[in-house]
């Protein structure tokens, strides 16, 4: 993954005192292409993130129908509750469809989460995903209100961040780039940091 | 007391904040009267701010404030106990040496719980700073300097109009905790304490984004007078009352007491020697009349819920006014309690005309000012805190209105584009028309045929809805605005300028990609607008379009 070089780009010239209608570029980070969105410079995700993920959806599925099994194994052999039979007779159903529902669950976000994109430009950040709805999301610089990164266990532990990023669009539009590499997702946030600044001083 | 007070919101901006900016003098210059410690400040600063050195305590009418809203809060909490009271009812009055003292101590805790309330409820205006202390158990301390306000309402209840108080809610852009309100002034101490807050905010240094040359150039507040945009009769609220959602938003309320509000009426029409049940019994009556009677009762109920709809426009947009002045707009109405909410022009995040059917028929608008609602929480309801709504006003009317706020704007006259048939393929085609065809064959398997016509009813208003939906779905654009046009029956125009948008995003799935269309959604600090089923290409010159004019112009959205 090519590092991430904020202090290459010349923000001197995006001051918007200065910018006209001729002058303005957005190019994207690394390279110079024009300022469509269908044709952004993306970089996937890091790659421990689907193989984290991955594990967490099997191990989740796995509990939960080990959790099922061991009820239905030991329930008949035991006399402090009472279960209805009909209701016994259900579980192996239902454990059924759980495996089925994990296994699918898996399948689909191994696949999804080889298909989530980031792209860095001047002026923008944007976001794409999906397998069979496919979204790109654009959040403008400017109109960012503050940044987060957030870290869970997992992510700890496999030196991951999730990048959140708020607007005035509400909660519901969070921007949100989840499986970054920590060092990369510094850089991003102080490109965004740096880019307020220069914005608001200039 | 001091102690104990935890100082949640405290913001020390004392040194940068508002150091000698001036009003116009001949306005705020007069010596505060209103309060006898409401005193001159003594330091070298200009006589223009407001201060208050020590804490002040409210008149002691917002005791009446208080009560009244530790019995509203009361009222909106007993609707779940409601139920278990009128069960034990009898028994419970049965016994009056149980609830007799119950009802004693409970109304002495809420004379109690007022009184305190008044009690530590302290204000101060110091330095262009606002300070509130407030809370009985667990105390807030809020710290505003006058540049952070956004918003000022004032709020008159019924009960504060013969003293001439007045309610001051001060919003910020921030975060929902951080609002004030000051429960007891007298107005016209209120009204000078806005305008000095809103000078404030006008000529503090700027720490948004820099690039707002549209308000350096701003002459000052006082200069210039309200000029009065728009004004409300009582006819048009009436109509106002008959057109608008009201109707179904009140019925929604009612639902869940809808079977005892019939039982109800089922028992009264009795005592009037009208047995309503025996009316609807249908197996003796010729059928016309079992209609006649359910045409009859339908008319009636809608009658009452209509009457109840004019009577809530009423309530809230009595005597409505619409002022502008510089760049603000000021929306004065309401019947009991008078609201005032001011906003700037800058705030303004979209315009909608709305109309539904009934207002397409009579020929009325309803104009909507949409603001943001980053803090949504704190909306009262009925207060229509973020957004000014202009009720029933003609074509010629609204033309002037949005002239005013959009200048060259085009949202009454330009040709809106329509989206794609796709969408009709999608919704009817692929969704509507399988699971339609799998109930008439599941139908038909289990031979009830009477079944097949319902569903058959249902499927082609369904299809005819969205056949609506398709029809009223368009969009537009020209050099600065964006046009949106949606609807069923009705049909609501949303525009803005581009530069508002706070975020994009483009979706596709798997076959709308392979027909080279696209959604896209706008986001707005109002709230997200999408247009469906577009050509791919025009979905990303759109949202292109819209980063390009957001992040080159550098204007700020608020």
């Amino acid at each position: 993954m090519s590092a991430l070089n904020p202090e290459h780009i010349d923000l001197s010239h995006t001051e918007p005192s200065q910018i006209t209608q001729n002058n303005f570029t957005n190019h994207g980070v690394d390279n110079l292409v024009a300022p469509s969105v269908k044709q952004l410079q993306q970089k996937g995700i890091a790659r421990n993130y689907a193989q984290a993920n991955r594990y967490l959806r099997l191990s989740t599925t796995l509990v939960l129908i080990s959790a099922l099994a061991i009820v239905w194994w030991l329930a008949p052999q035991q006399d402090f509750i009472s279960i209805n039979a009909r209701l016994l007779s259900l579980f192996p159903v239902v454990i059924l469809i759980i495996a089925t529902l994990g296994f699918v669950v898996t399948l689909y976000g191994t696949y999804a989460d080889k298909v989530k994109f980031y792209a860095l430009r001047e002026h923008d950040i944007s976001y794409s995903s999906g397998l069979i709805f496919y979204k790109t999301v654009s959040q403008p610089i400017l109109r960012i209100q503050h940044v987060e990164l957030k870290r869970g266990p997992i992510d700890r532990k496999i030196g991951l961040a999730k990048l959140q990023v708020f607007s005035a669009g509400g909660a519901l539009h969070t921007f949100e780039i989840p499986g970054l590499p920590i060092a990369e997702a510094q850089k991003i946030r102080q490109f965004i940091l740096d880019h307020k600044d220069s914005n608001r001083h200039g | 007391m001091d102690k104990s007070i935890i100082a949640t919101e405290h913001k020390q901006e004392s040194d940068n904040v508002i150091n000698g900016h001036t009003v116009d003098v001949n306005e705020v210059a007069e010596p505060y009267s209103v309060d006898a410690s409401v005193s001159e400040t003594s330091f070298s600063e200009p006589r223009t701010e407001m201060n208050t050195q020590q804490w002040q305590r409210l008149s002691p009418i917002a005791i009446l404030y208080f009560a009244a809203k530790l019995i509203t809060t009361l009222f909106s909490n007993v609707v779940y106990i409601a139920p278990a009271v009128l069960l034990s009812y009898n028994e419970i009055l049965a016994h009056p040496h149980i609830w007799l003292p119950v009802g004693l101590l409970l109304f002495s805790i809420m004379v109690a719980v007022t009184l305190l309330k008044f009690y530590f409820f302290q204000y101060r205006l110091s330095n262009g700073h606002i300070e509130i202390r407030s809370g009985v158990f667990s105390k807030t301390h809020i710290n505003l300097p006058f540049s952070r306000i956004q918003n000022v309402k004032l709020e008159q209840p019924i009960y504060y109009r013969p003293f001439a108080y007045t309610c001051l809610q001060l919003d910020t852009a921030g975060s929902a905790k951080q609002e004030a309100k000051v429960v007891a002034l007298k107005v016209d101490f209120a009204e000078q304490l806005k305008a000095e807050i809103l000078a404030s905010y006008q000529q503090a240094p700027m720490t948004e984004a820099a690039a707002e040359t549209d308000k350096s150039t701003q002459p000052s507040v006082s200069d210039s007078a309200e000029i009065l945009l728009n004004r409300r009769s009582l006819k048009d609220l009436v109509i106002h009352g008959i057109s608008s959602n009201r109707v179904w938003i009140f019925l929604g309320l009612l639902a869940p007491f809808l079977d005892d509000i019939a039982e109800y009426g089922v028992r009264a029409f009795f005592y009037l020697g009208i047995d309503i049940e025996q009316l609807l019994t249908v197996a003796d009556k010729p059928w016309w009349q079992v209609g006649l009677f359910a045409l009859t009762l339908t008319l009636l109920a809608l009658f009452t819920v209509t009457l109840f709809s004019i009577a809530g426009a009423i309530i809230s947009f009595y005597n409505f006014t619409l002022h502008k002045i510089d760049d603000r707009y000021i929306r004065r109405s309401g019947l009991l309690t008078k609201h005032e909410v001011t906003m700037r022009l800058s705030r303004l995040q979209m315009v909608v005309k709305q109309q539904d059917w009934l207002d397409i028929l009579l020929k009325r608008i309803n104009l909507k000012f949409e603001q943001s609602n980053a803090n949504m929480q704190n909306i009262q309801p009925g207060a229509h805190n973020n957004k000014i709504i202009v009720p029933a006003i003609k074509y010629h009317e609204c033309q002037a209105l949005i002239a005013d706020a959009y200048p060259n704007n085009q949202l009454m006259s330009i040709d809106y584009q329509s989206i794609s048939k796709h969408f009709l393929l999608r919704n009817i085609g692929y969704i509507l028309l399988p699971i339609f065809m799998l109930l008439s064959i599941f139908v038909f398997v289990i031979e009830k045929t009477m079944l097949l016509w319902l569903i058959s009813g249902i499927f082609s208003v369904l299809t005819a809805l969205i056949y609506c939906r398709w029809r009223r779905w368009g969009f537009a654009q020209d050099e600065h605005y964006i046009y949106i046009r949606k609807g069923l029956l009705g049909v609501d125009y949303y525009c803005f300028p581009r530069y508002k948008v706070q975020q994009t995003s483009i979706k596709q799935s798997w076959f709308s990609k392979r027909k080279a269309l696209a959604s896209i959604s706008l986001i707005l600090a109002s709230g997200s607008q999408t247009v469906p089923f577009i050509d791919e290409s025009l979905a990303y010159d759109w949202v292109d379009e819209a980063l390009r004019v957001v992040e080159s112009s550098g204007k700020s959205w608020m």
